[in-house]
């Protein structure tokens, strides 16, 4: 028997049909022949989307599942919640559980903003009193107070998102499962929600928080899970899993680069002058190769990120391609990162902005050097930077 | 940190298989916990469909009185039709009122599991609570018609015999053959879809198949029994009339088998619903 507000999935199999065509007349009428087919061919008509997935959460663990799309993350949310069953193996959950799958479903156009909160919250499993006591309480952090007794189907989108957050974050389950829904809303609204995030955790809640958003990830969850190709990959602390799973995400964009075209890059290496390894405030050079088949007017933009296409800084510069090889080296003074693994990411653009070479990664770089302060529980950075601060108190 | 896992098997072992149980009693308290879930959707149900029209749940009568309006019209004069001496507009219309419950229920409830997949795949419920919804709904329909019945009464000055105290165990036996149908019929249209594009002819049919026009003298005598118990509304409408507006009790003949098949039914419908119900997210 588990404590309230725990779970555990016990080697949890789930497979669909690998062919998605309506079964028609002529499949029944083949079907027994099918059963004479060998079993294993079978098996093949099915697509494993999880495989053997093993783990326990404690009561009050907030974990955040993360991988890449299609790796299973939201079959597994559905299997927790059980909307939908197993295969093989089996799910244990003590306590109320309340989800948040898709935070506009179960929103009907026809009814009112009013008779929504009732009817969704009837769904999260809300008796009709206990949705009245926190009634004013939704409408409030929603906003909606001016369209409340509008229907839902002259709501702006962002409007029908606030709604059903509001409705499922003021359900204070003992489980809160949550499915990518920070995707949507705007910036004030998105830190409101991981606002309430923060205090349903503090209450004690389980929080099992499905992302693509990683700092948003690192910034609520203790623990992460990484599920590769619907098998438990790697289970451990927030910081682990995440630094291994943005090491893999950066190698595997680098896996798939095309190398043909007019103007292609060549081998990049990247380090501080004179070999080592990279200090937070010493100096990088970026060496970069580029190979072209024409003369053209370019101009090249370096930057440095972490998991995401998106840089922490980018230095550019415009050069004027030969036909051949150009190299192009690029020396920074003091790199302001702190502590960690970066990806090298490259472009090149015509001057009229089009791309010659699309933005891509073209090396990793390890940096030493103290580890970055966490911004407050629950508040998600946007990316790491070393800063030089000097402080100064004074006690009145 | 648990490392990389590579040793992932290609099948899960045969003894790993899950295998989900269905307890009837806790589903039936799931269910009776979440009653006030019903109203809500089946509130929804009936607001959407009539909102924003200008009759409004004045269509919960149309279909009714239109029908018969044409029967009063056209089936008393091609055929005799023995109605005691009670109106034909009261004897048909009283059956109305019990085909016109299945009709909508099935309509409504039907094909609800396949229309409220977004809510089906994203919130966890008790998922007969969609169709009962529908069925809910339906019942609405059904008071608002049994209040023209009695104005029809007032308008033909025509009482009502004391014997309609057994009303309430037709109308139980009516109800569990309406809810099993609907359950078992929704959850097969998720896997069959087909179904649901019959519907509407299976109900057409249904209608003449069904005493409804007629009184069940049309049939021979002989095989009242099985007619009773293959279309379960021939017990429940016979039963109807005799109670409400002849002064009999149920004719027992036909009432009797038309409980069994809708206690069957019920029950049936149920076990199947539950032992299906685990799938329609997959398939959904």
């Amino acid at each position: 028997m588990l404590p309230e507000g725990a779970l555990r999935a016990n080697r949890v199999w789930k497979r669909f049909r690998a062919d998605r065509r309506p079964r028609r007349l002529r499949d029944a009428l083949e079907a027994p022949r099918d059963w004479m087919l060998r079993s294993q061919e079978r098996a093949r008509r099915y697509r494993w989307a999880l495989r053997d997935i093993d783990f326990e959460i404690e009561p009050g663990e907030s974990v955040g599942l993360i991988g890449m799309n299609g790796s299973g993350k939201s079959t597994l949310l559905k299997i927790l919640n059980s909307i939908m069953y197993p295969y093989a193996g089996s799910i244990e959950i003590e306590g109320r559980v309340g989800a948040l799958i898709d935070v506009r479903s179960g929103i009907h156009p026809q009814l009112t903003g009013r008779e929504n909160i009732f009817m969704f919250g009837a769904l999260l499993g809300l008796g009709r009193r206990a949705i009245a006591t926190r009634f004013d309480d939704i409408v409030a952090f929603a906003e909606l107070e001016l369209a409340i007794d509008r229907q839902a189907k002259f709501y702006s989108s962002g409007m029908q998102m606030r709604l059903g957050f509001a409705v499922a974050a003021f359900l204070e389950p003992d489980v809160l499962l949550i499915d990518e829904v920070l995707a949507v809303g705007d910036t004030s609204f998105q830190q409101r929600c991981l606002d309430k995030m923060r205090s349903v955790r503090q209450d004690g809640t389980t929080l099992v928080f499905v992302s693509h958003d990683l700092n948003a990830v690192e910034a609520m969850c203790d623990r992460a899970l990484w599920l590769a190709d619907g098998c438990l990959a790697v289970d451990g602390t927030a910081a682990e899993v995440l630094g291994a799973y943005r090491s893999t995400v950066e190698r595997s964009a680098r896996a798939d680069l095309p190398t043909v075209g007019p103007v292609r890059f060549g081998e990049a290496d990247v380090g501080p002058p004179g070999g080592g390894v990279a200090q937070t405030y010493g100096p990088l050079d970026v060496h970069l190769r580029v190979e072209s088949d024409v003369e053209c007017l370019a101009r090249v933009i370096v930057g440095l990120t972490q998991a995401v296409a998106s840089p922490i800084f980018v230095v550019e510069r415009d050069v004027a391609l030969r036909a051949g090889r150009t190299d192009l080296r690029c020396h920074i003074a003091r790199l302001p990162l702190p502590h960690g693994r970066y990806a090298v990411w490259a472009g090149l653009a015509a001057p009229d902005r089009r791309d010659v070479i699309p933005w891509r990664p073209v090396a990793d770089v390890d940096v030493l050097g103290p580890n970055v302060s966490d911004p407050p529980s629950g508040v998600p950075r946007a990316a790491p930077v070393a800063v030089e601060a000097a402080w100064d108190v004074t006690v009145t | 940190m648990t490392a990389l896992r590579t040793d992932v098997a290609d099948v899960p072992p045969p003894d790993l298989r899950f295998r989900r149980h269905v307890r009837p009693l806790s589903s039936l308290r799931d269910l009776w916990r979440s009653r006030e879930l019903v109203q809500v959707l089946a509130e929804r149900e009936f607001q959407a469909r009539y909102k924003q029209t200008v009759l409004g749940v004045g269509w919960a009568l149309v279909t009714p009185v239109l029908l018969v309006i044409v029967f009063s019209i056209f089936v008393k004069r091609v055929a005799t039709v023995d109605t005691g001496d009670a109106p034909y507009v009261l004897f048909a219309y009283l059956a109305l009122i019990p085909w016109g419950f299945f009709s909508s229920s099935m309509t409504r409830g039907g094909g609800i599991l396949v229309m409220e997949t977004s809510v089906l795949n994203k919130v966890r419920c008790p998922r007969e609570i969609f169709p009962m919804a529908g069925i809910a709904s339906a019942g609405i329909d059904m008071v608002v018609s049994t209040f023209v019945f009695g104005g029809l009464l007032l308008i033909t000055g025509y009482e009502p015999k004391v014997t309609v105290v057994w009303v309430p165990l037709i109308l139980l036996v009516q109800v569990m053959f309406v809810v099993g149908s609907v359950l078992l019929f929704s959850v097969l249209a998720v896997y069959v879809r087909d179904l649901l594009q019959a519907l509407p002819l299976l109900l057409q049919l249904g209608l003449f198949a069904t005493p409804v026009a007629y009184g069940v003298e049309a049939v021979s005598q002989d095989s009242w029994r099985l007619y009773a118990l293959i279309n379960p509304l021939v017990g429940v409408i016979e039963s109807y009339r005799e109670v409400v507006l002849y002064g009999h009790a149920p004719p027992w003949e036909l009432f009797l088998p038309s409980s069994l098949t809708s206690v069957v039914l019920l029950i049936g419908g149920y076990i199947v619903f539950k032992k299906l119900e685990g799938g329609i997210a997959d398939v959904a």
